[in-house]
């Protein structure tokens, strides 16, 4: 068969649009996507419910309502995904999306999950429902509110946020960046079993940060290890603006695999964001490395695949990472509250300069 | 949306009692410490769990209406203050509550509410090297603690270390501050004298070294009697009296002088245990001294004896300003000046009252229970200071010392009235005498 010249040049010129416009689709920046999903989400609402969503952008009391605590126990505000119907609920699941990373998106699923698991109970494992508390609707994937400070803007900065029990994602949306902090990842129980897979939604914090102490040598371990119990976050809900002192062993005490291994415990709550904005983040943190510590304290003897009951924390110029499980009558491998913070841009209020 | 959830088998061992999604019956007190160079404030974030927030909401809520007021939560800011023993290098600070905000009863019932303290201590100068302790001694058996330093936002201010018991009720903070009163050399010694720092640290010093000032105190009890066999019985002249307590007065000072200016200057290096230790022992010997005369006359000897030692304790304060060689004579000379001064001040405020109060039949009381009082403080101080355990000792000094003016003016008011007293007897005695010539 003999290709003829017309046709070759017709068949390029085809391939050549297609391309261009993939390429033209993937340069539309990630922002675009993201105010884009917002306005599609924005547009399926009502008036009404467009009122509960959005707030303004210098509402601080809405920008920091977030807690670690049921929905009924502290009021969240916005619009939550049982007010919504089926066609709201995919948009709002689809700006989510565009927000986050897929492995983000997956942590945020399991947590919603684990929340339901929570409410219905696992009959095979003795979790009652409402995990023993009096039958409620205390907890449930569905008690998640959305909320949107600012109209959706690709120049001026603006917040999506997603959260109830257990979790409070805060990502601020500036121009082409993209912050994540501060934001609370946490899980009860943090370790079920749903459609026949074992699913930890935190096990991977679990177990990385695991494996960096475990690389630890006796003399990184006594500086690593604070002797004493940790019963909460130090820095949790409430607790913006704040710079504890670092401690634990610093990073210049470390080899470079060990701070390659921190710098991959960061990434399972810098990576939840989307790529483009977590490889900006991790560039950041790694530019860090040297000023971050890690500080460790509770059991030592972990196993990879089960959740630690040791808390640790990641504490750099830019960030604060704390893993804190909570022994609150319990098992405190199945329930653990972690947070993720950058101390000199919490909510992205001094966006850094590129 | 609604994805169907088949929740299966196998893991969870025994979740029963999971309840918790938030805390339960734990008092949880998480504690925010900012330190600057002149002071240290606190923050204290009070959140009790479901069960016990009944218990907390009792004790604020005293007269049980159901609501806080401001008085209320007032009080129990106060009460938990008191069970805390916050101190810079051994030195008992006295907190100053700066705001109190609690949720109402309603919302700490759902073991939601937070209670919010924030208080502030002033920390008086002292070397660069410096510890900060904080001690929970709240009676409260399911509390669980978080204490943490903020990191400093004065470069001056260097965190070396945070120490933690398991528990976090006791707290240990040491840190570096640099640019401790900075040595000027071109305003030469006497400006530096003049500049009264070091005079400001000195009587300080010995206004909050309340060891020291026990250990004087204690010596002079007895100055204005006399030795009949093995007991005091007698008053001395007046002029005696004075002689005595100038000897005494002088001899101490002359004592710490020569130690503080020969360690300040490097001439003898002490370790600061021993001397603490033997401090306290000053003022167990002179407490004995005030019961039954262990060395009549020769108090002044004593007095010398013992203010080299605590003069060796004064250097340590001085010890690591970094002044440099003239700046550090001139900062001995004021330093001293100041410690002298505090000193002289405390001895005009407490021995008129004294040598009335001698003439009366009261004083035998006033000296025995001084006496033990010194003595049981100064074997509190032994224990702590040989031992590293806690007594109260420092606590119930502090106090007194914070209402010391009220103390001396009372006693002055007592004694005024002893000596009136006696004053009226004996002129009542003589009265007939005087009549029959």
């Amino acid at each position: 068969m003999k290709l003829r010249p017309t046709r070759f040049i017709r068949t390029s010129a085809a391939l050549a649009v297609v391309w261009l416009s993939i390429t033209a689709a993937t340069a539309q920046t990630t922002t675009t996507k993201i105010v884009t999903a917002a306005n599609t989400f924005l547009s399926t609402l009502d008036a009404k419910q467009r009122q509960t969503v959005l707030f303004a952008y210098d509402d601080e009391k809405q920008r920091t309502r977030w807690s670690n605590l049921p929905v009924k126990m502290v009021p969240r505000a916005g619009l939550s995904i049982q007010e919504m119907n089926p066609t709201q609920r995919t948009a709002a699941m689809a700006l989510l999306r565009s927000a986050l990373s897929a492995r983000g998106y997956e942590k945020v699923q399991q947590i919603l999950d684990g929340d339901e698991v929570l409410k219905v109970g696992d009959p095979a494992s003795g979790l009652a429902p409402g995990g023993g508390a009096p039958p409620n609707l205390m907890f449930g994937k569905e008690i998640f509110y959305f909320s949107l400070l600012g109209m959706p803007s690709e120049s001026a900065p603006w917040m999506l946020q997603f959260g109830g029990h257990h979790l409070a994602l805060n990502i601020t949306i500036a121009g082409a960046q993209g912050i994540l902090t501060p934001t609370l990842t946490a899980a009860q129980p943090a370790l079920y079993n749903l459609n026949g897979k074992t699913v930890r939604p935190l096990g991977q914090e679990s177990d990385k940060g695991l494996a960096l102490f475990n690389t630890l040598d006796d003399s990184q371990k006594k500086q690593a290890i604070i002797g004493s119990r940790m019963a909460d976050l130090v820095l949790g809900p409430g607790q913006d603006g704040k710079v504890i002192q670092p401690e634990g062993v610093k990073a210049t005490a470390m080899t470079d695999r060990q701070r390659a291994m921190m710098l991959d415990v960061v990434s399972e709550w810098a990576d939840i964001i989307l790529e483009s904005a977590a490889a900006t983040r991790m560039a950041q943190l790694k530019a860090d490395i040297n000023e971050t510590w890690f500080a460790w304290s509770g059991p030592t003897d972990g196993v990879a695949g089960k959740n630690i009951a040791a808390y640790y924390r990641i504490q750099g110029p830019h960030v604060v990472i704390e893993y804190a499980p909570q022994p609150l009558g319990g098992d405190p491998t199945l329930h653990v509250h972690t947070m993720y913070r950058d101390p000199t841009n919490d909510y992205g209020r001094s966006p850094v300069k590129k | 949306m609604m994805r169907s959830l088949i929740v299966a088998a196998t893991m969870l061992l025994s979740l029963v009692g999971v309840a918790s999604a938030h805390r339960l019956d734990e008092y949880l007190q998480a504690t925010l410490i900012t330190v600057e160079k002149d002071h240290v404030q606190l923050s204290m974030r009070l959140i009790p769990g479901v069960a016990v927030a009944s218990t907390i909401i009792t004790n604020i809520d005293s007269n049980s209406n159901g609501r806080f007021s401001p008085a209320e939560q007032q009080a129990y800011a106060e009460r938990v203050l008191r069970d805390l023993s916050l101190s810079v290098d051994g030195h008992r600070l006295i907190p100053k509550l700066l705001s109190v905000t609690s949720p109402q009863p309603s919302d700490l019932r759902d073991g939601l509410g937070e209670i919010h303290i924030e208080f502030t201590a002033v920390l008086p100068p002292g070397s660069a090297n410096r510890r900060i302790t904080l001690e929970n001694h709240t009676q409260f058996l399911r509390a669980a603690y978080l204490v943490n330093a903020l990191a400093p936002t004065d470069p001056d201010i260097r965190i070396l270390s945070q120490t933690r018991n398991e528990q976090q009720s006791s707290y240990q903070l040491d840190y570096v501050q640099s640019g401790i009163a900075p040595p000027q050399p071109s305003h030469g010694w006497l400006s530096a004298v003049a500049a009264g720092n070091l005079f400001q640290l000195g009587m300080h010093h010995i206004a909050e070294g309340t060891d020291h000032l026990l250990f004087l105190l204690v010596l002079l009890l007895p100055a204005p009697l006399l030795v009949y066999g093995s007991r005091w019985s007698g008053v001395a002249t007046m002029r005696g009296s004075l002689l005595r307590i100038l000897k005494i007065v002088t001899a101490f000072t002359i004592g710490h002088s020569i130690t503080l200016a020969l360690a300040a200057l490097g001439f003898v290096h002490v370790p600061s245990r021993p001397i603490e230790v033997l401090i306290a022992v000053s003022i167990l010997v002179s407490a004995i001294h005030a019961l039954r005369p262990c060395f009549p006359g020769k108090e002044a000897w004593i007095a010398a004896f013992f203010g080299l030692i605590h003069g060796l304790a004064f250097a340590a304060t001085l010890n690591q300003l970094g002044l440099a060689r003239w700046d550090r004579i001139a900062g001995i000379l004021s330093f001293n000046l100041g410690i002298e001064t505090m000193q002289l001040v405390v001895v005009a405020a407490t021995m008129p009252s004294l040598i009335l109060m001698s003439r009366s039949r009261a004083y035998p009381a006033l000296r025995v229970t001084g006496a033990l009082f010194a003595g049981l403080a100064s074997i509190g101080w032994i224990t702590e200071r040989l031992f590293n355990l806690h007594t109260p000792v420092n606590l119930v000094l502090d106090t007194l010392a914070h209402h010391a003016v009220w103390i001396a003016a009372g006693l002055f008011l007592i004694s005024l009235a002893s000596w009136l007293d006696v004053n009226t007897q004996n002129q009542a005695a003589s009265f007939p005498a005087s009549s029959t010539t």
